[in-house]
């Protein structure tokens, strides 16, 4: 930390740069991602124009049934990445604690064994062992699953802090509570948020299976195309699936470039 | 194995002086047999920059962080200002304690005004004030404020980063600061440079300071006292850097100083001190058959030639005076080179005198006027003399203590 990154300038009254102007990308690195998922948008509805449409492709291909299973799913996307979040953060926060370090590696297992379950295979369990169904199912499943990549980065980001800065802190007079909320926090958010973001794509992704438990989303296009054998519905539904991931993890970036502290 | 009596000066009750004391404190790590730190006790006095100085592993660095509780005390006391703060809240305990380590630990998500404002602001002084004092401690530390108030610290070389844990530490104006190693991860040329910035700043705040550190060089340099530790943070020898370099209490001291002590001793002695020797001299007026009398009465080969203001120009020696005759006395001969004032150190004098002809060094006043000359023979005179006192000063201590004289045995 000690060692000099950038010299000095020496010209006073001008605002020092903000160093993390580096990680932020220039206006066309903004522009090229939407730009380009709008051009695949753009073909594909050029092309299902073009198409003839019998009348199973016109019930799935209609803009008011493509923007419901868009809505559910950016919904359910949403949702429980912020349950993910409410979860995991804290329960982060206290498996860095001193004071749990004995029961640190239980749960974490647990949760590790968790994940390896499959999720389509927790929402088939909720739904007949507990006839649980519908979003607050859907929820469920996709927490659970989107736990462990949040919770390990939380834990991680807190423990790559500097100990020296820590140290420091404490030595000031700083409570933990202090230390926690002002130093260790802000100084994990980009390795939090890298979490945050690998919790959003795999949401985005696993949100297709929960139309097997009628909770909705863009599953429903690719199933309903599946079911009656419609190539072009399974294309468009999974066109749709993979732009909007890829949308999702280009805000999260985004997010990330501004949300990261200055200074780091 | 060493064996040490416990030099500790026993000091009464209640000496309002006493900023600091520890009272039998003792650390013990879980898991280990021995104790990293054994009922060390000491009286810090207020003012005073006081060096824990020791090898690695002696516990320094353990005894320093109990001060301000970083580590908690297995038993034992700290008393500050007389107040018994062994148990009392630690984070305002450290609230009044300045506290500077060597990896320095900046905030980097802070701005540097914004480091510096942590402990003012934990202890609630007004927006105004605050920033008031961010700007003083900044100018303080030669840090331009409107400069550097908004950058971020690694914006920072690691000499400015350090003047900044020096001036966070003394946002609270504590009387008490910590200093662990603060200039050891520093290049020479810089860490020298921070020294004197260091003992300036002390000379304006008068801070009571305990610094640690491995190198007894910076401990000579930085201490008003200096405790030699061994392993257990037990004390070797507590006492003034000219003291322990001139009567070292025994020979783990003796080892730890290393060679070189008189050395080292001459580095805290002024020319001013002692008393200067004479040389023949001569105006550039006087003739040179007055030269040759002065040189014929006395047993130095040359005669120092001084100028109208009385400043030294030449030196002139019998060869010279033979082939410059006729010349003027200040056109023969050769200038003088090692030439000091009255404020340098006997080190520095030394310095200048091996190198010197006719071996001595020329002393002069401000304005450049001949006092005297100091030769190898004052030195060595001075060194002894200083050690044959500091023996009896440290015998009567002994005698008036009913102590064991120190004595080392390896």
């Amino acid at each position: 930390m000690s060692a000099p990154s950038s010299e000095p300038r020496t010209d006073s009254g001008v605002v020092a740069q903000t160093p993390s102007a580096a990680h932020r990308r220039t206006l066309m690195g903004y522009l090229t991602v939407p730009v380009i998922l709008g051009l695949v948008c753009l073909g594909l509805f050029i092309y299902v124009q073009s198409r003839d449409l019998d009348s199973i492709e016109q019930r799935s291909l209609n803009v008011g049934s493509i923007t419901e299973a868009l809505q559910e799913h950016i919904v359910l996307t949403a949702v429980s990445t912020l349950v993910t979040l409410i979860i995991a953060v804290p329960l982060g926060v206290l498996l860095t604690r001193p004071l749990t370090r004995r029961v640190r590696p239980f749960i974490i297992g647990v949760l590790t064994i968790l994940q390896a379950v499959p999720t389509i295979a927790i929402l088939v369990l909720l739904a007949v062992a507990f006839l649980f169904l519908g979003f607050q199912a859907a929820i469920v499943g996709l927490v659970l699953y989107a736990i462990i990549p949040v919770l390990l980065n939380t834990m991680v980001g807190l423990e790559q802090v500097d100990a020296n800065v820590l140290e420091a802190g404490r030595g000031m007079g700083l409570s933990k509570m202090q230390v926690l909320r002002r130093l260790e926090l802000p100084l994990a958010v980009p390795v939090i948020l890298a979490g945050v973001r690998t919790a959003l794509v795999i949401n985005v992704g696993t949100a297709t299976l929960v139309t097997y438990i009628n909770a909705g989303g863009l599953g429903d296009i690719i199933v309903a195309g599946l079911s009656t054998n419609r190539v072009l519905v399974q294309i468009v539904g999974a066109a749709l699936t993979a732009v909007l991931a890829l949308l999702i993890d280009y805000i999260a970036g985004i997010a990330e470039d501004f949300l990261r502290p200055k200074g780091l | 194995m060493t064996q040490t009596t416990n030099s500790t000066p026993s000091v009464s009750g209640s000496d309002p002086s006493v900023m600091i004391r520890l009272e039998g404190l003792t650390k013990r790590f879980p898991g280990q047999k021995v104790n990293a730190v054994d009922e060390l006790t000491m009286d810090i006095h207020e003012g005073e920059i006081v060096v824990l100085v020791g090898p690695s592993g002696c516990g320094k660095t353990t005894t320093m962080k109990m001060i301000n509780r970083i580590i908690e005390p297995s038993s034992g006391r700290i008393i500050l200002k007389g107040q018994d703060v062994t148990t009392t809240n630690a984070d305002d305990l450290r609230r009044r304690i300045g506290y500077v380590i060597q990896q320095v630990g900046l905030f980097p998500h802070m701005t540097i005004g914004q480091n510096i404002a942590t402990v003012p602001r934990l202890i609630g002084w007004s927006a105004e004030r605050v920033r008031n004092r961010v700007d003083e401690l900044m100018t303080m530390v030669n840090m331009d404020p409107d400069e550097y108030r908004d950058r971020y610290p690694k914006q920072l070389s690691g000499g400015q980063q350090q003047r900044i844990g020096v001036a966070r530490a003394l946002g609270g104006d504590p009387s008490v600061m910590l200093m662990d190693e603060p200039f050891g991860a520093i290049d020479p040329i810089t860490r020298d440079r921070l020294q004197n910035e260091f003992l300036r700043l002390q000379s304006e705040v008068r801070k009571t300071i305990v610094f640690v550190t491995h190198d007894i060089d910076e401990a000579i340099k930085m201490g008003d006292r200096i405790a030699i530790l061994q392993e257990g943070s037990r004390i070797a020898q507590y006492d003034t850097p000219e003291q322990i370099l001139t009567a070292p209490a025994n020979d783990f001291v003796k080892d730890f100083i290393g060679s070189g002590a008189s050395l080292k001793r001459l580095n805290l002695s002024r020319v001013s001190e002692i008393e200067l020797s004479t040389w023949p001299t001569v105006t550039n007026e006087d003739s040179h058959e007055r030269a040759h009398e002065l040189l014929a009465a006395s047993d130095h080969s040359a005669v120092l030639v001084l100028d109208d203001e009385g400043r030294p120009v030449r030196w002139a020696g019998a060869d010279d005076l033979r082939r410059g005759s006729g010349k003027r006395l200040d056109q023969v001969g050769s200038v003088p080179q090692a030439v000091i004032e009255p404020r340098a150190t006997l080190s520095d004098a030394l310095n200048e005198l091996v190198t010197a002809r006719y071996a001595v060094t020329v002393v002069v006043d401000e304005r450049g006027r001949y006092q005297g000359v100091v030769d190898i023979d004052q030195i060595n005179e001075t060194i002894r003399s200083m050690r044959s006192s500091a023996v009896a000063e440290a015998r009567t201590e002994f005698a008036s203590e009913g102590a064991d004289p120190a004595q080392g045995s390896s």
